[in-house]
Order: structure tokens, then C-alpha cells, then sequence
């Protein structure tokens, strides 16, 4: 039993990599968007564990677009470097905002991110000579040339690298001090638990997991558009994805990524009128008919039966 | 040796028969949830339709394969990817957003399909495709041509009609990126007009730009925008926002008693029976075609009816006559070639001229950046008794432009 996980894990990670030479491009171009989208949801939850309601995922993800194209169109810099700029970029400014909206708790907190999208989006319209005002910005030289397989290997790289970051977060003594933020944060403070330092190395780290990514798509097509880059799609199907799998864990967010990036592109070959209707039907049902998301219906229904098991 | 020559025979006619048989296939993405594009692909659907009722094209039946983007970057270019290598279509076309058509930019040049696009306006789409890419046609007109051709339509409406005058322009712009687009093309527009070159040169003296929040995104109020154009006193007030601007702000302007010589609305579409209201009269509008091209155009007049026919509704946007064109422009070009292959056919489209519903001959010329570009002008619209008229160009005009702008009493 205790070989069996690592096994499933090793034979599903070799599974994801083999892929592309398994499968067409368009299939491949599919599995990037979906990485891409499992990686914010993982990011977002990751935050969530903490108890803090962030919709600052869109703003970062914006951000680190913005970063990697300038790096790359105004100062030739390659595309992969470009992509850690976006991270850490991303990361530095969240760190300075996260000093002051960190204080904040709840509904606060919540409304004050939300702005983030904007706020960054205003700014960057106005400076035109670096960002390319409302028209964006492209850049020629994409991502590995645009080469999919290339690309896909480099998101699933993050994907994992992020997925590690999560169980890290869930397995290491941060888990402790991160759960009992959540759960009663006078109790854990008086259990000398920092709590704004957790928040903001937290907060931090999602951040950068968020503007690496929107480098690695802004690069992966070559353009930023202050519309689209901030795009509350950035925001909002990330959510979708990690409430329909699950919240608090890492398996929930890959659950309801997997799940909603397949029905989205089956239902819209299978459906061209109307496929968006279906699409937020599942969405709703599985909110409501299971409130802890597919792996936590998965968990429940196996506890179940190990109980009637034992009772036996 | 006679049964091995009857038999390559056979073999040959099953082949070609097989050839025969085998549809030309055409990989059309367009944002289906959206007006445009479900018109556009409707509009696809007809001319598929009436193709293959004619015999098709090189006696091949033709196949339309539409997929919707909607509106997302990474769903456009990963339909081109199923287009390329689920379907394997002969041809790409569609259109609508910049940022989608930015995103599918890189995979067409991977695969470097002939590509009729009828969408995506930006500059900046043109400046991704690049020289080099001789299979990539565009129809619509760039952003920068629009905003060339409007200058051309006043200087001719002001030589044809020397009561018109534009000299001075104010323009009323929403906040979001749409608006602020419009007013920095405004004000290069300005900065060349007063250096003496541009198409705007001989009729724009003075401009001035101020910001609105859009109804469509939480704003509605434009009463201090009106002051200040009133106070401005503009012989074209010009607004650039959305749909759901349009009657508020025609509303607050009868309030404020502003009433400018011409009351011009560049929103990318208008409230669905929006002519019917009194407010409407005398509004004048940018587009590529009105219902009442059908006057001057039987191009225009065969689409409309047919359409109307087939699909039970009437076209309301312009994409639905581009999308018709843009099926029509591809089969012209395959019928020239007398064949799909690639260099014949890119050499015979560059030679198409084809009368589209639009209203205009559609020709190949190249433009800024690529070589194949298709119409480079919107028109003049004006609203008339309910109706979409056309103002300029002059040799497609179905009404007199009516000015100054009516009087708000009795409306």
C-alpha cells in the first residue's frame, strides 16, 4: 500500500510527459491551457488555506505578462528569463501591497484585491511608451518559437513545481501555522504563531506563481492586452475550477482543472450553440449538490465505505 | 496486357471520382455567443450553401467547419490548432478580436495556411503577421485606415456639400481602453493635421478630447461631458463608447440643450431598434453597411434576401455581409486558380475582384505592413426615419446627409 501512491504518482507524472508524443498539437494546446488554469486555482486555494479571500489572481497574472513582454520586446531579453522577471516582479509588488492589505481581514481584504486587477490595468494604460498604452504590446520572439511540445513540457515543469509548492504548504510545520490562521487566529497568535509574516510569505508566493504564469502565456502567444491580460476570466474560472474539485488541498484544484477544462472544449465541439449554458449548469450543480467538490465527494465516499467496512 | 491497362484505367476513374468526392474543407473561427460572430458564421453557412448548390467549387462539394473562440485568446488559437490537425482544412477564415487574432497569429504561421480573415482590427495584429506571410489576407479595414477614412468622408462631404464644416472636433471618449484608443488615434490624427499632412489636414483645426464612464460599465451620467462640449461649441461632437451609451446620452444632451451640427456615435454596435426612437433622427454613424446599401448594390440586395431567407432574421451587423464575402472572395480566387494549391491560388486571389454586399469592389492591395489587404475604409451612415443611410462614399450614397442636427423640441 504505501509503494502504491508514489507508483500512481510516477506512472501519471510519465503519463504527462509522454503526452505530446502520443497526441496531436491540438491536444497538446488544450493540456497547456488547462496547466495553465490548474496552476492559478492551486495558487488561489493556496491562499485560501490561510483564510483570506484574494481576488488578486487576474492582477498578478496581468502583471506578470506585462513583465515578461516588455523584458523581452524592450530589452531582447529571452523568453524564459523574461518569464522569471514576471514572477518576481509580481512577487516584489505584491510583497510591498501585501505589507498594507495584509492588515486587512475578511470582506476587507477581499474587496481591496479585487481592485488590484484595475488599479493595475489603469496604470498601465498610462504608460504608453513602456506598456503600449490600450493598444498593448507584442513581442516576435515567443516562447520556444512557439513550439507546443516545448511549451507543454515547460508548464507541466510548473504545474509540478507548484503542485510540490502546495503539498509543501500542506505537509511541512507551515500547514500547522496556516490552518490555524484559518481556524482562530487570537488562538493561534497566542500560540506565537506570526500571523501577518505567514500571510505575507503565503500571499507572496502565490503571487509570483501567478505572475509566472501570465509571462508564461503572454510569451506562449507573443502579446499583452490590458483588456484580455487582466481579464477577470484570469480570476473567476481559476475559482470555478478549485470549488467544483475541492478547496483546501492540492488534488481539488488539478480535479476541477481537469474536469471543467475537458467538458468546456467537449461541450463546445459537441455543442456550438449553448455549450456556455451546460458549462455553468455543471458548475452549479456540483457546487450545490457537493459542497466539498468532486475529491471531496471522492473522500467521503471511500471513508464511507471503509467505515461500513470495519463495522462489519 | 489489355486486363492491365483496363484495370489501371478503373483505377485511375475510382481515383479521380475519390478526388471528386473529397470536400474542399474551410476552418471558420468566430465567437459564436457573440452577434458578430454568430451572424458571420450564419453568413458563412449561406455562401457554403449556395456554393454547393452551384456544383461547388472544381466540382467538389465544399465543407464549412465553424468553431467558436469565445472570445478567449487560448481557445482561438487552440481552434486553429483543431482546424489544422483534427479536421485538416484547406483554408482558415473568421475573425472579430484583436487579442484572440494575437493569440492565433503564431499557430497560423506555424502551419502558414491560406488565411482569409475578416476581424481584428488592431495595428498591432498586422505588426505579428509580418511581411513574409503572403498566405495571410485581411478584409477588414485596419484601425489606423478607419480612422483615415473618416478624415477622407468629411473632406469629401465638405467639398460636395460647403455648408458642412469640421473644423472643430470634439470628442467624447468612454475611459476604458476602446475610448482612450480612439483619443490618442484622435490626437495623432491632430498632430499631423496641423503639420499639414494626413487625411484629416484640410478640415481639422481644433480638437479636444474629454473622458466618460461608460453605462456599460457602471457610468451613464455624461451632463458635465455635454457642459463642456456645449461650451466647446464643436462642429463635429463625435462619441466613442458603447451600445448602451447611446440613447442615455442622446437624452442628457436634449437636457442640456446641446445640440452640435453633427451628432456623430462610434460605439462598435447600437441598441437593437434603436432607429425606432425619436432620438435617433439625424444621428450620424460609422460602419461598413446598412440594410439600405440593398438601393445601390444587387450584391447587397441578393445577400440581404437570401439571408433573411435562410435564417428567419435580418442581418444587424456588418460582419454578416464580411463573412458572406469572406467565403466568396476564397471561392472566386479557387475558381481563378483552378486549383487549391497554394502559390496558383495566393497568385489568383491577389487578382480577385468580387462585388461583395458590402458594397464596394473588394480588391487586394497591400497595406502598411502586409501585402494582402482587403476593403480600407468604414462609411458614413446617418439615421433617417428609422433607417441606416448612407452618406459617403458619394457613389454608394443613399440619402442626403441631413444637417445641422434636428432640433431637440418635439422629440
Amino acid at each position: 500500500m504505501k509503494i502504491a501512491k508514489p507508483l500512481l504518482i510516477l506512472i501519471v507524472l510519465a503519463a504527462a510527459v509522454l503526452l505530446p508524443i502520443v497526441t496531436e498539437a491540438y491536444f497538446i494546446s488544450i493540456a497547456i491551457t488547462i496547466l495553465t488554469f490548474m496552476t492559478l486555482a492551486l495558487s488561489w486555494d493556496m491562499m485560501l488555506r490561510t483564510g483570506q479571500l484574494s481576488f488578486g489572481t487576474a492582477g498578478f497574472f496581468g502583471l506578470g505578462g506585462y513583465t515578461g513582454i516588455i523584458a523581452a520586446a524592450d530589452f531582447g531579453v529571452d523568453p524564459v528569463i523574461g518569464i522569471m522577471l514576471g514572477g518576481l516582479v509580481a512577487g516584489g509588488i505584491a510583497l510591498i501591497l501585501g505589507m498594507a492589505i495584509l492588515r486587512l481581514r475578511g470582506l476587507y481584504f477581499a474587496i481591496t484585491t479585487m481592485a488590484l486587477a484595475s488599479v493595475f490595468m489603469v496604470i498601465i494604460r498610462n504608460l504608453h511608451r513602456l506598456t503600449g498604452g490600450p493598444s498593448g504590446k507584442i513581442v516576435y520572439n515567443t516562447l520556444f518559437n512557439y513550439d507546443s511540445n516545448k511549451v507543454y513540457w515547460f508548464m507541466l515543469a510548473i504545474a509540478v513545481g507548484t503542485v510540490v509548492i502546495s503539498e509543501l504548504f500542506q505537509r511541512t510545520r507551515i500547514h500547522f501555522a496556516i490552518d490555524s490562521i484559518r481556524a482562530d487566529e487570537t488562538v493561534a497568535k497566542s500560540h506565537g504563531v506570526n500571523i501577518y509574516k505567514y500571510l505575507i510569505f503565503v500571499f507572496v508566493v502565490t503571487s509570483i506563481i501567478q505572475g509566472v504564469i501570465g509571462a508564461t502565456y503572454a510569451l506562449q502567444y507573443g502579446f499583452v492586452y490590458p483588456e484580455s491580460s487582466f481579464s477577470p476570466h484570469y480570476l473567476l474560472l481559476p475559482i470555478a475550477m478549485a470549488l467544483v474539485g475541492g478547496i483546501y488541498s492540492t488534488i481539488g484544484p488539478i480535479l476541477g482543472a481537469i474536469i471543467l477544462g475537458l467538458s468546456s472544449e467537449y461541450l463546445k465541439l459537441i455543442m456550438p450553440y449553448g455549450h456556455l449554458v451546460i458549462y455553468g449548469v455543471i458548475i452549479v450543480v456540483v457546487v450545490l449538490f457537493m459542497p466539498d467538490g468532486v475529491y471531496g465527494a471522492i473522500k467521503a465516499f471511500f471513508m464511507n465505505r471503509k467505515r461500513r467496512l470495519e463495522e462489519r | 496486357m489489355k486486363k492491365a491497362i483496363l484495370l489501371t484505367l478503373v483505377l485511375a476513374v475510382v481515383a479521380m471520382m475519390a478526388v471528386a468526392a473529397t470536400p474542399i474543407k474551410i476552418g471558420a473561427v468566430v465567437p459564436l455567443g457573440d452577434i458578430t460572430g454568430d451572424q458571420a458564421a450564419k453568413a458563412m453557412r449561406l455562401a457554403v450553401a449556395e456554393i454547393n448548390a452551384a456544383g461547388g467549387l472544381l466540382g467538389r462539394p465544399v465543407e464549412l467547419i465553424v468553431i467558436d473562440d469565445e472570445l478567449k485568446p487560448e481557445k482561438g488559437a487552440a481552434a486553429i490548432e483543431k482546424l489544422a490537425t483534427v479536421d485538416k482544412v484547406d483554408f482558415f477564415v473568421g475573425g472579430m478580436g484583436s487579442s484572440v487574432h494575437l493569440a492565433q497569429i503564431p499557430v497560423m504561421k506555424r502551419y502558414q495556411k491560406i488565411t482569409i480573415w475578416i476581424g481584428a482590427a488592431s495595428y498591432l495584429c498586422e505588426n505579428a503577421v509580418g511581411p513574409d506571410a503572403d498566405w495571410y489576407f485581411h478584409l477588414h479595414p485596419w484601425d489606423y485606415q478607419q480612422g483615415a477614412s473618416y478624415g477622407l468622408g468629411w473632406t469629401e462631404l465638405a467639398e460636395a456639400y460647403p455648408e458642412i464644416r469640421t473644423d472643430r472636433i470634439f470628442l467624447a471618449y468612454e475611459e476604458g481602453g476602446f475610448g482612450t484608443a480612439s483619443h490618442e488615434s484622435y490626437v495623432a490624427l491632430q498632430r499631423l493635421a496641423q503639420q499639414g499632412e494626413g487625411a484629416w489636414a484640410a478640415i481639422m483645426n481644433d480638437y479636444m478630447g474629454v473622458s466618460f464612464k461608460s453605462a456599460a460599465l457602471g457610468g451613464g451620467d455624461y451632463r458635465a461631458m455635454l457642459q463642456q462640449a456645449k461650451t466647446y461649441n464643436p462642429d463635429l461632437f463625435i462619441w466613442a463608447g458603447y451600445d448602451a451609451d447611446a440613447l442615455p446620452m442622446l437624452q442628457q444632451a436634449k437636457e442640456v440643450g446641446f445640440a452640435p451640427e453633427f451628432f456623430v456615435g462610434a460605439p462598435p454596435g447600437w441598441p437593437a431598434h434603436f432607429g425606432d426612437s425619436p432620438l435617433a433622427e439625424g444621428v450620424t454613424l460609422y460602419g461598413m453597411w446598412a440594410p439600405t446599401i440593398n438601393k445601390v448594390s444587387p450584391a447587397a440586395e441578393h445577400f440581404y434576401n437570401a439571408y433573411i431567407e435562410m435564417f428567419k432574421e435580418e442581418p444587424a451587423t456588418y460582419f454578416a455581409p464580411l463573412g458572406y464575402t469572406n467565403i466568396y472572395f476564397l471561392a472566386e480566387g479557387i475558381k481563378a486558380a483552378g486549383t487549391i494549391d497554394k502559390a496558383p491560388l495566393i497568385n489568383a486571389l491577389e487578382k480577385v475582384e468580387y462585388a461583395s454586399p458590402i458594397g464596394e469592389v473588394l480588391k487586394i492591395a497591400p497595406s502598411n505592413v502586409i501585402k494582402h489587404q482587403g476593403f480600407t475604409a468604414q462609411k458614413i451612415l446617418q439615421w433617417q426615419g428609422g433607417e441606416q443611410q448612407v452618406i459617403w462614399p458619394l457613389e454608394l450614397k443613399t440619402a442626403d446627409p441631413t444637417f445641422p442636427f434636428p432640433s431637440w423640441e418635439g422629440r
